[in-house]
């Protein structure tokens, strides 16, 4: 039985990468879901939840800007 | 439950609106003429593909540079966002990030400015703010640049 030939063994490398990033951007998408942060001076930073009263606001205020900006007109 | 939240924001926004630019650091004594701040602005949306809209905010809450849209629309939004994130926890914010399904939404204060960005959904979220951030401090200082 005859080794692979080195070019074939570099293409299978470079498939396994692709697959490999392909499923974390997969995971990626699934796992992201909406979250409003806040960062405060010193590196704080805070989660609130859609459901809280903060969280309410800062989602409702988010939407109003994101309408604003509209959809992306890039070519 | 929207109109709910959409009475709260009202209320906020009448809360707070009024004071939250002027508890941002007074470095920016004099605002950046409107000029620079479009051109910062363009350099911005050169540097970030995933960028929707943006807008730049003088000393006083006013806008300097707003992408397409109504610039009222952009100051009146841009503070009832501050609003809410101030008043969460009573206390000034630097940064606000907030990822819905529409689009994600990026808000900062440096040097006496404040921007924010409206981007698609999984943008380079520290990148973004980074440039933000260095935009801001080149437009209170030009002396100094950027990082």
């Amino acid at each position: 039985m005859t080794p692979p030939k080195p070019h074939r063994i570099l293409l299978d490398r470079v498939s396994v990468y692709a697959d490999e990033a392909a499923a974390f951007m997969r995971r990626r998408r699934i796992s992201r879901r909406p979250f409003a942060r806040l960062y405060y001076p010193h590196g704080r930073s805070a989660d609130h939840a859609e459901d809280s009263r903060s969280g309410a606001e800062l989602f409702v205020s988010a939407g109003r800007l994101i309408e604003v900006a509209g959809k992306k007109q890039k070519g | 439950m929207a109109q709910m939240a959409t009475v709260m924001i009202q209320e906020a926004r009448a809360r707070v609106t009024v004071g939250i630019f002027t508890q941002m650091p007074d470095v920016a004594a004099t605002a950046p003429d409107r000029e620079s701040a479009a051109a910062a602005l363009e350099f911005l949306g050169e540097m970030s593909p995933d960028l929707r809209g943006a807008a730049i905010l003088g000393p006083e809450g006013e806008v300097l540079a707003a992408s397409e849209g109504e610039p009222e629309r952009w100051r009146e939004d841009a503070a009832a966002l501050f609003a809410a994130a101030d008043g969460a926890e009573e206390t000034a914010v630097e940064q606000v990030h907030i990822a819905t399904e529409q689009g994600e939404v990026f808000a900062i204060r440096n040097a006496g400015l404040a921007a924010v960005a409206v981007t698609d959904r999984f943008a380079l979220a520290s990148l973004l703010l980074f440039d933000m951030r260095s935009m801001l401090r080149e437009l209170a200082d030009p002396a100094k640049g950027g990082d």
